[in-house]
């Protein structure tokens, strides 16, 4: 079974509104000598003065010296740098496991993190507006899964010029890694094959498949559908495609293509979802036709666990956005610490089916539990 | 006077006490008006169309038949409002979901938003209609789901269903019952590290929702703990992974406000035959080529207007909908529509419309044109961004707001649908520059060809103010100019003040100097002459030569010593300050003429109120020479010495009926060039009337500074700018001005 939320440490309260929180730290920032421990040279300074001649130290010296410490003391213990993690979008299984893996990297390393994104996939413009407020509230590193490849190109080269180290998860930007830019990526060709190796052994190398959900806006999900027609026409070439359809985010667009894919091939075998959205809009339309466990859903982008369980849908090739999340905060750290990070990392995806969901492997890539409760 | 002695002033600790006053007052007037503004007490005033102290985060929030409602599907689309000093208190309201599959309910104890699914802090009590489930979840912006208790008949849309939510201190409890006495379903949960305090908010997820009746009210007293549904619950379900979009089938077969098309509307199997043999859909911007009356056209689109009129846009272009029969579609809802295309010159409407809802999906966003570009009518029905300068705002019928607008000569209008934020745009000023996203229409219905295109609002928040009116409004010049005046005044009344400061200063360090030689030279006259008494008599009388020049020299001193009394006395303040002008100046002259045959008269006029120290010393003074000379070189039987005051004057003439003398081209002489410095230290003018056989007559017209004369300072400002600060160029006409 999937891990569930659990009440036992529900709250671990996370980095809040932006703004504000990035306000105070860098003014206790600003505050601290540079290279020093701000606490211990701060302190220090008034309490040599009290020994030198404490007797004519006035009681309101002493008093403001005091709250000078407190205060700075409270500045220090505030003072965790924060790490903007942006996704395509939050609430979604594929993305509150990157949440999840981000927050218990964070803890390990010491940094707060800003979770936030689009409530659409498909909203560049607001994941912009969202990445330029972060930055400019004081983030010292952004991981960054792009909801289009094009148009985050200038802001990302902007926030490399300010020297802000950036990690890109998922799939790619136009701009090659170097400098402060680094990618840690699904493996597309993997998936692809392993959706290719899926379907033929499930078919046995004989039928027809649908591909739904092609995104041209997202680099990956092109690169996976490659992939997967170049294994299959090697491998199993009595496997036939019957249809390639285009689709975004939105799930009754999906379910719609769906439909027409099935009024138009009527005998397809196998439906290959390339990604969450395709996969909830086909699982629908094979309910609403009875067809669901007839026609095999191979899907990409971890969705719909339940229907696993029930053989409803064959299986999920799932994303380890979990170990991107966690692995792109420490790449962060080692970058702040001034340690070189591989510019490019590629994970590979894992085929989950209904015989390998309850593992811990899978559980950690299928968690919502972005709170660090047990 | 240093710093401590001002404090000590009581003038100057007065006014540091009113001061201080003033701020405290202010300080408590923000602080109480503050409590007032956040006290723990609140019901709606939707039905009377008001709603300006919400704040929406995401959706398409609007005020409709005394309900708040919000269109959109968005996930996570919140309005908040309400104090982050609320801690204890209970929210009810009615809610109504508008999708089988999302959710929609209240948000407790609020802070830190932001738009995004779960951007915020806070509590969320809400009714889920995937799963039909009562849910109280915790967002800290990322969502943990606290507890769930399913419903008894499940949660259904378009089902009212009343809802309350209680916070004390960490315990959340829920209680939803279906409107009007439908069963009800209680949840609680114990937040063991809770938050304590925050405003309140409505949200909706993956589905629209209508709310109305909100009351909060404060838990003021003994709260009864109800009992927990367990230590800590594990919560029913996984949050997110059995949603389902809002599809055709279900929005269609089980909302009745979003029905197919009710005559000869599909059914589920047509629509399934439709997809079997799809019909051929035309692109919105190619309605237009074809101009047949009537004909019948399939297109498809999203919607981005429903209220007044429903519009559709695709990628080419915008088209107005009128359905055949009522239809209740969201922003962002993809369509197909078939009907009767009607061709305008710019702009299409596609009449006894009927609409297939294909797919809901969040607002698009709007494409940026400059009003010129909008006012082609190229972009007619179709979602813009426009920036523009507010020219005026009226109010319309049915409680719209209609903005005029100007951008690069071109004028256009906004219709601004009413909805929670239109008290605030009221309070816009004008020629502020906006930024309004709407529907662009060009039809003369809405522009009554008035201005060539119109802007339709869904609601106030599609308006953004992106800066105020430019400084130089004509209010503005004016203010500047009403400041630079008082500035200018105030400078000049500074410089006056400096000037007589300065002339006190020399009258001191005269008198200082007038103590000095009292104390050093007139005591030596006084040695002197004492010593050579002394030598008189010790000097024999057989020596008359010698007597005779001690005598002489005796007299010289003593001649010296009255000389130097009288011109120490004449240097002293205490000499004016303890009579007027004209009875110093009477006294002087009976003295020059005492045993004589000269006769002298005294005419005054007026009252000496105002006349500074500086004036009366040296009108004083001229008027000592003026005598000295008339009686010196005129020989007269009478003189004359008259004094007016006036408002802004003193006048002293000093006539004698002498001989008089014949003008020359050099008036140096006879003491005028004393007389005239004089009247030039105080910006006097001076005029001298004499003649062979004639007398003569010196007049000195000095101004009064405009002490405690602040509305009068503009006539000394304006004397001054055009005819300097020196005297000589009275209005009187002078002929015998020295000054020529």
């Amino acid at each position: 079974m999937i891990e569930s939320l659990s009440a036992q440490e529900p709250h671990r309260r996370p980095f809040s509104l932006a703004g504000r929180a990035f306000d105070l730290r860098q003014t206790c920032a600003a505050n601290r000598p540079a290279g020093r421990d701000g606490l211990a040279d701060t302190v220090s300074r008034p309490s040599q003065r009290v020994e030198g001649d404490k007797n004519k130290l006035p009681q309101g010296w002493k008093t403001a010296c005091l709250a000078a410490a407190v205060l700075l003391g409270g500045c220090r213990m505030a003072s965790k740098p924060v790490i903007a993690v942006i996704p395509r979008t939050t609430a979604l299984v594929l993305w509150e496991a990157e949440h999840a893996g981000a927050e218990a990297a964070a803890r390990k390393a010491g940094y707060t993190i800003y979770w936030n994104a689009p409530t659409s996939e498909d909203d560049v413009e607001s994941q912009i507006a969202i990445v330029k407020r972060a930055i400019e509230n004081g983030a010292q590193g952004l991981v960054l899964a792009p909801d289009q490849p094009l148009a985050l190109m200038v802001p990302i080269r902007n926030f490399m010029a300010r020297g802000i180290p950036i990690v890109v998860i998922g799939s790619p930007l136009s701009i090659p890694a170097g400098g402060k830019l680094s990618y840690i990526l699904n493996d597309e060709d993997e998936t692809g094959r392993t959706a290719a190796r899926r379907i033929g052994l499930i078919l046995h190398g004989h039928g027809s498949v649908a591909v739904l959900g092609i995104d041209p806006n997202v680099t990956g999900i092109v690169l996976r559908t490659d992939a997967f027609e170049e294994y299959l026409q090697a491998e199993f070439p009595n496997l036939t495609i019957a249809d390639e359809r285009t689709g975004g985010f939105n799930i009754a667009q999906a379910q719609e293509v769906t439909e027409d894919v099935m009024a138009r091939n009527p005998h397809v075998d196998a439906i290959l979802a390339l990604n969450s959205s395709a996969t909830r809009g086909a699982f629908i339309a094979l309910q609403h036709k009875g067809l669901l466990g007839k026609v095999k859903l191979v899907a990409c982008e971890q969705e719909l666990i339940p229907p696993l369980v029930t053989g409803e849908i064959d299986s999920i090739i799932v994303e380890n956005t979990y170990e991107m999340g966690y692995r792109a905060i420490e790449q962060i750290a080692a970058e702040r610490r001034g340690e070189a990070v591989p510019a490019e990392m590629k994970l590979s995806p894992k085929l989950v089916t209904r015989e390998n969901l309850n593992t811990p492997e899978v559980q950690q890539m299928l968690t919502m539990n972005w709170s660090g409760s047990k | 006077m240093n710093l401590a002695a001002r404090l000590r002033s009581p003038s100057i600790a007065a006014i540091l006490c009113l001061a201080a006053a003033i701020v405290v007052a202010i300080v408590a007037l923000i602080f109480f008006s503050r409590r007032t503004a956040n006290r723990l007490a609140y019901r709606d005033s939707f039905a009377s169309g008001n709603a300006a102290e919400w704040i929406a985060f995401g959706g398409t929030w609007q005020i409709a038949n005394g309900t708040m409602r919000n269109d959109s599907d968005e996930r996570g689309a919140k309005l908040i409002t309400g104090s982050s000093d609320w801690r204890d208190y209970s929210f009810a309201a009615d809610v109504e979901l508008l999708g089988e599959q999302g959710d929609a309910g209240l948000v407790l104890r609020s802070s830190d938003e932001e738009a995004g699914v779960d951007s915020y802090s806070g509590y969320y009590v809400g009714l889920r209609g995937n799963d039909g489930n009562l849910v109280i979840g915790r967002a800290d912006h990322g969502w943990i789901e606290l507890a769930t208790r399913s419903m008894p008949r499940g949660v259904h849309a378009f089902q009212w269903y009343h809802l309350k939510a209680l916070v004390h201190e960490c315990e959340i409890t829920a209680y939803a019952n279906e409107i009007p006495d439908g069963p009800a379903q209680t949840l609680s949960f114990n937040d063991r590290h809770c938050l304590t305090g925050g405003r309140i908010g409505l949200r909706s997820h993956s589905s629209g929702g209508v709310w109305k009746n909100l009351v909060v009210l404060p838990l003021s007293v003994a709260y009864p703990q109800s009992t927990p549904s367990g230590p800590y619950p594990a919560p029913a379900s996984l949050p997110y992974a059995v949603d389902e979009p809002v599809t055709v089938s279900q929005r269609g077969a089980e909302s009745p406000l979003t029905r197919r098309p009710a005559p000869g509307g599909e059914t589920a199997s047509e629509e399934a035959a439709s997809i079997e043999s799809p019909k051929p859909v035309e692109s919105i911007g190619g309605l237009r080529a074809v101009r047949t009356k009537d004909r019948l056209a399939t297109v498809r689109g999203t919607v981005i207007l429903n209220s007044p009129r429903i519009y559709v846009q695709d990628a080419t272009g915008g088209v107005a909908i009128m359905p055949h029969t009522e239809t209740n579609l969201k922003v962002g809802d993809e369509v197909e529509v078939t009907g009767e295309v009607d061709v305008h010159d710019f702009s299409y409407v596609i009449r006894n419309a009927k609409i297939r809802l294909l797919w809901a999906h969040a607002p698009a966003p709007p494409l940026a044109v400059t009003a010129t570009q909008a006012a082609t009518g190229a972009f007619d029905s179709r979602f813009i961004e426009v920036d523009g300068s507010l020219a005026g705002i009226t109010s319309e019928e049915d409680n719209r707001l209609l903005l005029s607008l100007t951008s690069n000569g071109q004028s256009f209008s906004a219709i601004v649908n009413p909805t929670r934020g239109n008290q605030s745009l009221r309070h816009i000023t004008k020629r502020s520059v906006l930024r309004l996203r709407g529907v662009c229409v060009v039809d003369p219905e809405f522009t009554r060809n008035v201005t060539p295109f119109v802007l339709i609002l869904a609601s106030s928040d599609e308006v953004e103010l992106l800066g105020g009116p430019p400084w130089w409004s004509l209010r503005n010049l004016v203010v500047i100019g009403l400041v630079m005046v008082t500035l200018c005044l105030l400078a000049y009344l500074l410089y006056l003040h400096a000037r007589h400061w300065r002339l006190r200063a020399i009258v001191d360090e005269r008198e200082r100097i007038a103590h000095e030689m009292h104390d050093t030279l007139a005591q030596c006259f006084v040695g002197i002459g004492f010593q050579l008494q002394a030598i008189g008599n010790s000097v024999p009388s057989t020596l008359p030569n010698i007597n005779r020049q001690l005598d002489l020299a005796c007299d010289l001193v003593r001649h010296s010593h009255e000389e130097a009394t009288r011109s120490l006395s004449s240097l002293r303040r205490e000499f004016l300050e303890s009579e007027t002008l004209q009875s110093a100046l009477h006294s002087f002259a009976n003295k020059m003429v005492v045993n004589g045959a000269v006769r002298v008269k005294l005419n005054a006029a007026g009252e000496d109120s105002a006349t500074p120290y500086a004036v009366k010393d040296a009108l004083f003074r001229i008027g000592q020479e003026a005598i000295s000379n008339a009686l010196r070189h005129g020989d007269p039987t009478l003189l004359q010495v008259a004094i007016e005051y006036a408002a802004t004057t003193v006048t002293m003439v000093i006539e004698d009926n002498g001989s008089g003398f014949e003008q020359t081209g050099d008036l140096g002489g006879f003491g005028l060039t004393g007389i005239r410095k004089r009247a030039e230290a105080i910006s006097a003018t001076f005029s001298l009337f004499t003649g062979l056989g004639q007398g003569t007559r010196v007049q000195v017209v000095a101004p009064l500074p405009p002490k405690l004369a602040w509305l009068k300072a503009h006539r000394y400002f304006w004397r001054d700018a055009w005819g300097g600060v020196s005297n000589g160029k009275g209005t009187q006409q002078n002929p015998y001005s020295y000054r020529r």
